[in-house]
């Protein structure tokens, strides 16, 4: 699609360059030429998007289930249509893949493009070991921050060596953006006659109405603990602001969980835990099983991420971010979701990037949209439909950049934050840890990590 | 060495040795050469892609240290209850009830009946039970309440997950445990318990005196697979918990996939294999040992 003028000459060279040392490389050579002389004002488009005609990417993406398949699948058609190639597509879910990734970035048939989980332990590693390519000049001449947002790229930023976080070189972008908020019941929350809360004080005022309108306030399965970790950023967040966030996940120097905040945020949570607002036997419930129940009509709220919208219906289901202790907007999680990276030594750099700028564009915003999903490129107003759950997740999406107040998965903060994490926030909630000895396992883990 | 008196000149001394090369090759390549890289390694500190660099003996220390490995260890050792004394003590008490100084009727069923758990593949068997455990919908928690109890998420509170893993353990091995010994005690003469009830002995007598020496052998066999399987149980932690909730079914096999795959300390890993590949042959040896020592 956009092929790019400034890029389109430097393609065809390279193509050249390639395909003067292959075999066969002639005749695609002269189509380049035939069709770029016949396009008007688009020439350069077309010569440019001609220009790697026959060439073969492989991609590993993330995206095995339904809707998103059907997304990625659409996009590589029409992808392939227009560039004459071919993809070799292969989709596995986020766990197999990143264990896969360090030995097949390093082959020399290894994807060309990847999703790349992001953080030190994930894309640090594959960046100190030279397997990604840079992309920093790819995105200054596509407008990436402009259409994403520079603090949203920075997470996929890292120095050249891996050994600093957020900041150098940009390795990756995501298709789709993940934004972390309450959903809600529109019958249940009428039933109980609870408002959308504007201030954190009315949304525990509204649990505790749901709850006594004898309806399941959360809905919540913990069986694999990481759920809990948005559950407590998400409060956790309200008593913070982003500076204080970033130099923490960032590990910047001075930065410490052990505040006020941290431990008054996991008394909520545990308390929440004690005034059963949480689905009955949470504890034993899968993630799966718990949005499972929700979309099934249990639980008038769930606090979990955009990525589950596409599976609620889009009329009775509404979505609010956290709301703050002043009534301002704090921090919300969110960011990206897991960027598309380029391997170092593909034979298609150029391939791999304009498919990247195509995977994360326009069109493909519209087709994530489509399908219920929040996209990473803030679409236009009036793409979505008005009074649908994904309006209101977009609108959300919005207000958290217009404002700034994007916060931070937790878990980012140190390689090994995410098993502790779940595993204090387990026994947070089962009662078996108090807050403050909570927050003092998660700060010996950050400052042992240093 | 006397030179092999077959017929061909100077390829009968070797021929035995050509022949041993193919396995051998595979052997050393596919058993020794990746066991001595593991045990190298855990003495480097290495992400899995850049040059390793020497630690020494660093990693042992971190795995006594950092509060993970040796929960991890306590754990197995509570699945060797699960895993062998459990199952093969439940083989003995079933073998005896329905074999002892009888022969048994419609061994192919039992043999089949039994031997499924096993058969089946470990991800299956802890998919189905984690549906047996979950608190929604699940069958025992619809047992429990029918019964007037109150169910509870089993595979999610810290005092019951590693029982309830356990249990589908026992479930699976003791099947095994009970073949072996229904086979075992068909070669069993039967005029030994003729003579022990001659001679005035009960049914502990002859479990004591006839059965248990008569299966010796068996039991040492189930002994020492379920003692392996017990210390490098994976699969049933993978699927049904993943070592949660709060570490409480952490394994050292579970531990050793998580350093490797999920940290990318691949040495720290190498380390924990090491340690637990030497549990396992010293488990082995002492159980094998035992039962020789008795013939």
């Amino acid at each position: 699609m956009r092929i790019t003028r400034t890029l389109g000459p430097v393609l065809v060279v390279l193509t050249l360059a390639a395909a003067a040392c292959l075999p066969g490389g002639q005749s695609s050579q002269q189509a380049a030429g035939g069709d770029g002389a016949t396009a008007g004002s688009e020439a350069a488009t077309e010569a440019g998007s001609e220009s790697f005609e026959g060439q073969t990417l492989t991609v590993w993406d993330i995206y095995p289930r339904g809707a998103e398949s059907e997304v990625v699948e659409q996009l590589n058609s029409e992808f392939e249509a227009e560039h004459g190639v071919t993809i070799e597509r292969e989709a596995r879910p986020l766990d197999d893949l990143k264990v896969q990734l360090p030995l097949a970035l390093q082959e020399d048939d290894g994807p060309d493009v990847a999703s790349v989980n992001q953080g030190q332990a994930d894309m640090g590693t594959l960046v100190e070991s030279g397997l990604l390519l840079d992309l920093s000049q790819f995105a200054e001449e596509r407008g990436w921050a402009e259409a994403f947002g520079e603090n949203l790229l920075e997470r996929n930023r890292f120095t050249e060596d891996g050994s600093e976080f957020g900041t150098g070189n940009l390795y990756g972008v995501a298709p789709i953006a993940e934004v972390v908020g309450w959903y809600y019941n529109k019958a249940q929350l009428d039933q109980a006659g609870v408002e959308v809360p504007e201030t954190f004080e009315e949304l525990q005022a509204a649990l505790a109405q749901l709850e006594e309108a004898d309806l399941t306030p959360i809905a919540f399965g913990n069986s694999e603990g990481w759920p809990a970790i948005h559950t407590y950023g998400a409060v956790q967040h309200t008593y913070t602001d982003t500076g204080a966030l970033d130099d923490f996940i960032f590990r910047r120097a001075g930065a410490s969980f052990a505040d006020d905040g941290s431990v008054e945020a996991a008394a909520t949570v545990q308390d929440w835990a004690e005034q059963g607002y949480f689905t009955e036997n949470f504890s034993g419930i899968g993630y799966d099983a718990s949005w499972g129940q929700f979309a099934a009509g249990e639980g008038a709220t769930m606090l979990t991420g955009s990525w589950i919208s596409g599976e609620l219906d889009q009329q009775d289901y509404g979505f609010f971010l956290t709301p703050g202790r002043d009534g301002e907007l704090p921090p919300q999680i969110g960011g990206q979701g897991v960027p598309l990276a380029v391997r170092a030594g593909t034979d298609v750099p150029e391939l791999a990037k304009a498919y990247i700028d195509w995977m994360t564009g326009e069109r493909a915003a519209e087709l994530w949209i489509e399908q219920g999903i929040l996209p990473a490129r803030v679409p236009e107003s009036g793409a979505v439909e008005e009074g649908t759950l994904l309006a209101d997740i977009v609108g959300a999406w919005d207000t958290v950049l217009e404002q700034n107040q994007l916060g931070h998965y937790l878990d980012w903060a140190s390689p090994t934050m995410y098993d502790t994490l779940t595993s204090q926030l387990q026994a947070l909630l089962a009662g078996r840890a108090e807050p403050q000895e909570f927050v003092e396992a998660i700060e010996a883990d950050y400052t042992s990590a240093q | 060495m006397t030179p092999a008196p077959s017929g061909h000149a100077g390829g009968g001394r070797w021929r035995p040795y050509a022949l041993l090369a193919v396995p051998a090759a595979v052997y050393g390549t596919f058993v020794l050469y990746p066991l001595a890289t593991t045990v190298r390694l855990a003495f480097y500190d290495w992400n899995g892609i850049a040059t390793p660099v020497v630690t020494g003996v660093g990693n042992f220390v971190e795995l006594m240290t950092n509060g993970r490995f040796v929960p991890a260890l306590s754990h197995n050792a509570v699945f060797l209850v699960f895993y062998t004394v459990i199952p093969v003590a439940l083989a003995l008490l079933l073998t005896v009830l329905l074999a002892q100084d009888r022969p048994v009727g419609g061994l192919s069923v039992y043999r089949v009946g039994l031997f499924v758990p096993q058969v089946m593949p470990m991800v299956v068997v802890g998919v189905v039970w984690g549906w047996i455990y979950s608190p929604v919908n699940g069958v025992l928690a619809a047992v429990v309440e029918a019964l007037g109890g109150e169910a509870a998420p089993y595979l999610g509170q810290v005092s019951t997950a590693l029982p309830a893993v356990g249990m589908v353990a026992s479930w699976v091995q003791y099947g095994f445990a009970l073949v072996l010994f229904l086979a075992g005690i068909q070669r069993i003469d039967r005029t030994l318990y003729e003579a022990a009830a001659v001679d005035g002995g009960g049914r502990w007598d002859k479990l004591r005196h006839v059965t248990l020496p008569g299966l010796r052998s068996e039991i040492v066999v189930a002994t020492v697979v379920s003692l392996i399987a017990a210390v490098r149980v994976f699969d049933l932690v993978f699927v049904m918990t993943r070592g949660g909730p709060s570490d409480s079914t952490n394994v050292v096999a579970y531990e050793i996939y998580r350093s490797a795959f999920l940290q990318r300390e691949v040495g720290l890993a190498a380390a924990g294999a090491t340690v637990m590949i030497t549990i396992i042959l010293a488990l082995s040896l002492v159980v094998i040992r035992y039962g020789e020592q008795r013939d």
